[in-house]
């Protein structure tokens, strides 16, 4: 074999990868080289030197690729007479090491004596204990007995808040660098740095605000040692008391695969509850890393502004009803609506939901009926797209580098998913030629080969001239990324269109690493879609809403405001909406149904990379409310006599049974796991804390009909009439930006407050001087009837007669949802007289 | 013998350059362009320089490392002499600086790199306006920037200036401080000569290596060998300081003894015995003032025979009136003061030897203590990621060689009582 050389560990052969460094052969045939500054996610640095090995070459017999042999009829081994570190060390062909000699075990015995010197061995108050590797190290290699005095040691800063979510405990910092090499290797933002030197080296942040990035939480994860803890969980519980529950991230499509620490909490009440998320490995989604969004965002489940009992209007207020109550009356009203009946679902319902409450739409049609089964939002269309040539089963981003071309058109994936952005950068480090196509500048541009400015209008043209660009045409594979800023509904359509059509004329569907994704934006919205829910469906039942409207998870009216007139009280039109909070939507409500947040039940979702992957139930659930797939199939019983399912696994396998896509995704099969490579989650907690093993499933990604050999070929649309603007108008384009103010978010994570912004607008340069702006004005934007207060924000890369506005941090006068024209003015300030 | 690198005793001003250019300076640069750049590295391969740092590695070996690929590569001129005691670089840097810089730009031109940098302590900040003004002089003579001398052959020079960090003076170190970075050694490999400075092919040599360069061109190898002695030829510049009457910068062929040597700096200050020597500042093993030491040959192979090092030659003499736990915890602070930090061994054993130490010079220490030290230090060796972890262990583990009397008759029988009896104190042994 060429992939493989021979590494001969304490005088056994074995066969290795070949370019694996020492430690990484070695766990790979179970032997275990202790570390604390290498992970296998990281270049090797060698600064702990934890990992000495003696290291040796064979000889090797020229002609024959033999060994050469002793006298005792061993391979003759050539020993270097200095001890090597084994993380910076790649294996060769003949590569001899010994791990268990006195010479090695001493030397481990020092460096963890060594650097016991100057930690305090808090293990009992320390939230890594338990889940330590020097910890662990210590018990293995610990001299048991302290040489250093006490009164020598040094004395730092415990509580050194690196921003507000991360505190450094100095003593206990073993300088590592892991957590400064993630900022600046993996996420490219090298906001920690090393400060001063010798004894005296210590952490610091770089940026301001500091430690600005949105991935901040990782360097807890990969700490070695207590020293970087989270604001969120530090002095929460102890690791051991903590049960790991697989989950499924909401908060986006990339759907990280995470873990709910979970324990029986006396402070709630003796009920078990979520302590932490926690990154669950998943090298083909997430591999072991989440962004702090999706790590802080978990406290809405236990939030105390939780609805608990259904809600029905009577006398123009909502009062608490019984379930009975409620369910009989949403029966009763949707018989009566004779077939006028149609649902819209948002982001974050699961497939089991979206199954159940298309079987109330379809029992109310008396057949098949997908026009009235709404997507929410809804401005992102085109999932039609995806299920031809979408990316193709078996693609891992982790996996991609040279040869590959990735695009990523109208979408800041820094904002929209995070970890996409994370892999996609890497992969562009690793020597993928990344290519952006937008009209404002986006974070994924410092690590783009080709950075192609386009206007709001003009993505079809860009499109068009990538099937010409060799980095397209001639690349091994390519991954298109299709966003939807600037776009509307037919917008995003006409553009999923167009991409595939660059996929499949330039010969890219079909094959592994190759395809398309919808930048969604929700995290099971391509569960929605597969399941017959659509983006057209939304326009036309907002257009024309019928008697009964069921709203799942779907906020219509904080995300625009226009819908709140869809939902006046009026003879002949009732609206049922199942939410966590009393959003906006559902104080406009006929009945409000509570429903469970994600770490309360069990189901799976579908991530933008069509993987059906499961959640479980991690946390006691809140008396009161309900998971959607029950409530509905309740409805239906209440209808039609039908005998509702008893489990979400068992409305899977219906699913599975009716949905072609879906065939065999039962929960047995979306459960399994196969050993993945870096082996992170093992008996040793070498590479972060206990979390990362994944004993949930890693889910199946379906396959599109490229990847069963049916290629369609498809046609680039027109390029479409430029939007005319006239002088004095903007066009008001929504962007997304990842902390908002969406209630179950808000609720979330109250750490992440302080990082959300105020409402703001960005403009060009050259329209804000016109319109007599300056950074930080107020000012009123003006479209489709409603007007909003904005700080402004003066780019000068922002396109003319454009302005910016961020999705959701203006909840009481909403940002449009699609591109709208609209104008501007500066809110005089008058100044008082005191 | 006149002087080859300390020509201003000679000739002074002939560190400007219209008086080096009158004295044959710019020959060695415009003979080696008329060589072929592999002709050039054969010649100094011949002539078997070793490098002045301190590693004796040989010159020509480390530029035929360089390969001959496309793109740029660099010459990094080690100007960041830190070491105790060293103090030879600066004479050249001074008052020589011109026949330096020819000798770089001939090593540029044998490896066909297209900029050269010198990396100056910061502390030689008065000298880098007078460096850079010597440039500009030869810059305007054609031997700096574009087609040098009719080359078609181009090379920039750049001076740059350390913060004042000895471990920069550790080469890979000096690239991070070149490039900007937190001044720490790298892993090796890859090595300097494949990805060095900006990750291009870089040969790193010390200011007094390549002063000798320039000579060696024009007078040929087998002149440069006929100084010194075989394995160790050439002309050396021996930085004497500590207890001599006359400390200074001498310069003598390779191979005198130490005896020789310190009979030409004036012998032991005020008549004193000579009790220690230092032949290569705080990082080479301590050697006591036998006849044996004092009759070896200053040569690298000499030197390392007794059990120390040449290194840089920076020759420092204790008289009998020197405290040796004193000078070790000395030399010992200046390495807790001077570790990067980056290694284990190096961050955690400096600190712990110098708090022994510290102990041990204020009397508050026991016997056990005297052993302690030589166990971290022994544990430090062979474990760090650059050379500084071990020369910090080198004073250490000579002085207890040779004195560990001295370091006893500082102990008591018993450790005293700690200062503050505390509430929760922990006290030694504890956990």
């Amino acid at each position: 074999m060429t992939d493989t050389v021979r590494l001969i560990i304490d005088g056994v052969v074995h066969q290795v990868p070949k370019g694996a460094n020492l430690v990484d052969a070695a766990k790979m045939v179970g032997n275990d080289i202790p570390v604390f500054c290498y992970h296998p996610k990281l270049a090797p640095v060698g600064m702990c030197r934890m990992c000495l090995v003696e290291l040796g070459q064979a000889g090797i017999d020229k002609d024959t690729g033999a060994f050469q042999l002793d006298d005792k009829g061993q391979p003759a081994i050539r020993w270097q007479p200095r001890l090597a570190t084994a993380c910076t060390t790649v294996v060769t062909d003949g590569m001899a090491i010994k791990t268990t000699t006195p010479q090695v075990t001493e030397a481990r015995d020092d460096i963890v004596e060594f650097l016991l010197t100057s930690h305090p061995l808090d293990c009992p108050v320390c939230d890594k204990g338990g889940e330590c590797p020097l910890q662990n190290l210590t018990m293995r290699h610990g001299p048991g007995e302290s040489r250093f005095l006490y009164e020598e040691k040094q004395h730092l800063a415990k509580h050194y808040p690196l921003g507000d979510l991360i505190y450094l405990d100095r003593e206990r910092c073993i300088q590592c660098a892991r957590c400064t090499r993630f900022q600046e290797e993996l996420v490219g933002d090298a906001v920690l740095a090393f400060h001063e030197r010798g004894r005296r080296l210590q952490i610091v942040t770089t940026s301001n605000p500091p430690f600005d990035t949105y991935f901040s939480g990782n360097t807890t994860d990969i700490c070695p040692v207590g020293a970087l803890t989270t604001a969120d969980f530090r002095f929460g519980a102890r690791p051991w008391e903590l049960t790991g529950v697989p989950s499924i991230c909401p908060h986006c499509p990339v759907g990280c695969n995470v873990s709910a620490s979970t324990r029986l909490d006396r402070e709630s009440g003796g009920k078990i509850v979520v302590k932490r998320i926690m990154p669950r490995q998943n090298e083909s989604v997430n591999e072991i890393w989440i962004c702090d969004k999706g790590r802080f965002g978990h406290h809405h489940s236990r939030h105390g502004e939780r609805l608990t009992q259904p809600l029905i209007r009577q006398g123009g207020k909502l009062v608490p009803a019984t379930w009975d109550q409620a369910l009989a009356l949403i029966a009763e009203k949707i018989s009566a609506a004779d077939g006028d009946v149609g649902a819209i679902a948002g982001g974050m319902v699961s497939n089991e939901d979206l199954w159940e409450l298309r079987q109330v739409v379809e029992n109310a049609h008396g057949g098949k009926d997908h026009k009235s089964l709404g997507v929410y939002p809804y401005r992102l269309s085109g999932a039609e797209w995806v299920a031809k040539v979408g990316l193709s089963k078996g693609s891992n981003f982790g996996q991609m580098g040279k040869g590959t071309t990735i695009v990523v058109i109208a979408s800041d994936l820094s904002e929209e998913a995070p970890i996409w952005y994370l892999r996609v950068k890497n992969a562009a480090d690793r020597g993928a030629h990344l290519i952006t196509l937008n009209a404002r500048p986006t974070e994924l541009d410092r690590f783009a080969k080709s950075k192609l400015k386009i206007s709001y209008g003009g993505e079809i043209a860009a499109l068009k001239s990538l099937t010409e660009k060799p980095e397209v045409k001639d690349a091994a594979n390519v991954v298109i990324f299709v966003g939807g800023e600037g776009l509307d509904r037919a917008g995003h359509a006409t553009l999923m269109q167009g991409a595939a059509s660059v996929l499949t004329s330039t010969g890219h569907a079909g094959k592994v690493n190759n395809g398309l994704i919808g930048v969604w934006a929700g995290a099971n919205t391509q569960g929605a879609f597969d399941l017959g829910y659509s983006s057209e469906a939304t326009e036309s039942l907002l257009n024309k809403r019928p008697a009964v409207l069921i709203l799942a998870d779907a906020d219509i009216v904080a995300e625009d405001a226009a819908n709140v007139s869809l939902l006046a009280h009026r003879e002949g039109k009732f609206t049922v909406v199942s939410e966590m909070f009393l959003t906006a939507t559902a104080a406009q409500a006929d009945v409000v149904l509570p429903r469970q947040s994600f770490v309360e039940r069990d189901g799976t979702v579908t991530s933008g990379e069509r993987r059906v992957q499961r959640f479980y139930t991690a946390q006691t659930p809140l008396d009161g409310p309900r998971p959607d797939w029950k409530v509905f199939a309740e409805i239906n019983r209440l209808r039609t006599g039908s005998k509702p399912k008893l489990s979400a696994a068992a409305v899977m396998k219906e699913i599975t049974e009716k949905i072609a896509a879906y065939k065999g995704l039962t929960y047995a099969e979306l459960g399994k796991v196969n050993k993945q490579f870096p082996d992170v989650g093992g008996d040793d907690p070498y590479y972060g804390g206990t979390a990362y093993e994944n004993k949930g499933g890693l889910g199946v990604q379906w396959p599109t009909e490229a990847d069963q050999g049916k290629v369609p070929s498809v046609s680039m649309p027109a390029v479409g009439k430029a939007r005319k603007l006239e002088s004095g108008e903007l066009l008001i384009v929504p962007i997304v930006e990842l902390f908002d103010r969406k209630p179950a978010f808000a609720a979330s994570a109250p750490l992440l407050h302080s990082h959300v912004p105020a409402p703001y607008v960005v403009l060009n340069s050259g329209d804000a001087k016109t319109l007599n702006l300056v950074d930080g004005d107020k000012a009123i934007l003006s479209s489709g009837g409603v007007e909003g207060e904005y700080t402004v924000r003066v780019d000068a890369a922002v396109p003319a007669q454009t302005a910016l506005v961020a999705r959701n941090l203006n909840l009481k006068s909403p940002t449009p949802a699609v591109p709208m024209v609209g104008s501007i003015r500066k809110v005089e300030v008058v100044a008082s007289h005191v | 013998m006149a002087n080859i690198l300390l020509r201003e005793k000679d000739i002074p001003g002939i560190g400007q350059y219209d008086t080096y250019v009158q004295h044959g300076g710019y020959d060695g640069l415009k003979k080696a362009l008329g060589m072929k750049p592999d002709e050039v590295i054969q010649v100094v391969k011949d002539s078997n320089l070793r490098g002045r740092g301190g590693a004796g590695f040989p010159t020509g070996m480390k530029w035929s490392f360089v390969p001959k690929t496309e793109g740029p590569k660099y010459i990094t001129v080690n100007a960041d002499e830190s070491e105790p005691g060293t103090f030879k670089d600066r004479q050249i840097l001074e008052y020589n600086f011109q026949q330096l810089l020819e000798g770089s730009l001939i090593c540029a031109y044998a490896v066909q790199a297209s900029a050269v940098y010198i990396y100056a302590r910061g502390e030689f900040w008065d000298i880098g306006p007078h460096m850079e003004a010597e440039i500009e002089k030869a810059r305007k003579a054609g031997w700096v920037g574009q087609n040098i001398g009719g080359s078609g052959w181009g090379c920039e020079v750049y001076v740059h200036l350390g913060a004042g960090a000895y471990i920069c003076g550790e080469e890979s170190a000096l690239l991070n401080s070149i490039e900007g970075k937190l001044g720490q050694p790298r892993v090796r490999p890859p090595f300097p000569a494949v990805a060095g400075l900006y990750a291009r092919p870089t040969v790193i040599n010390n200011v007094e290596t390549l002063a000798n360069v320039p000579q060696i061109i024009v007078q040929g190898a087998a002149w440069f060998k006929s100084i010194g002695t075989e394995k160790s030829p050439g002309p050396k510049i021996f930085c004497m300081s500590g207890h001599i009457e006359k400390p200074g910068n001498y310069e003598f062929p390779l191979g005198l003894t130490f005896r020789q040597l310190i009979e030409a700096a004036g012998g032991v200050r005020g008549g004193k015995k000579l009790k220690a020597i230092l032949p290569s500042g705080a990082s080479g093993p301590l050697l006591p003032a036998t006849d044996k030491v004092l009759d070896t040959a200053l040569t690298y192979e000499d030197v390392a025979a007794l059990g120390s090092v040449l290194g840089s030659a920076s020759v420092i003499i204790l008289d009998e009136s020197t405290d040796m736990v004193w000078a070790t915890l000395k030399m010992a602070r200046f390495f807790k003061h001077e570790s990067c930090g980056k290694c284990t061994p190096c961050r955690e054993g400096t600190y712990w030897l110098l708090k022994r130490l510290e102990a041990i010079y204020a009397k508050k220490a026991t016997p056990a203590d005297v052993q302690l030290i030589e166990d971290v230090a022994k544990q430090m060796q062979g474990k760090s990621l650059c050379a500084l972890g071990d020369f910090a262990t080198s004073p250490v583990m000579s002085a207890l060689k040779y004195w560990r009397d001295e370091f006893l008759a500082y102990t008591q029988p018993q450790k005293p009582a700690p200062a503050k009896a505390g509430k929760d104190k922990v006290v030694a042994g504890g956990d």
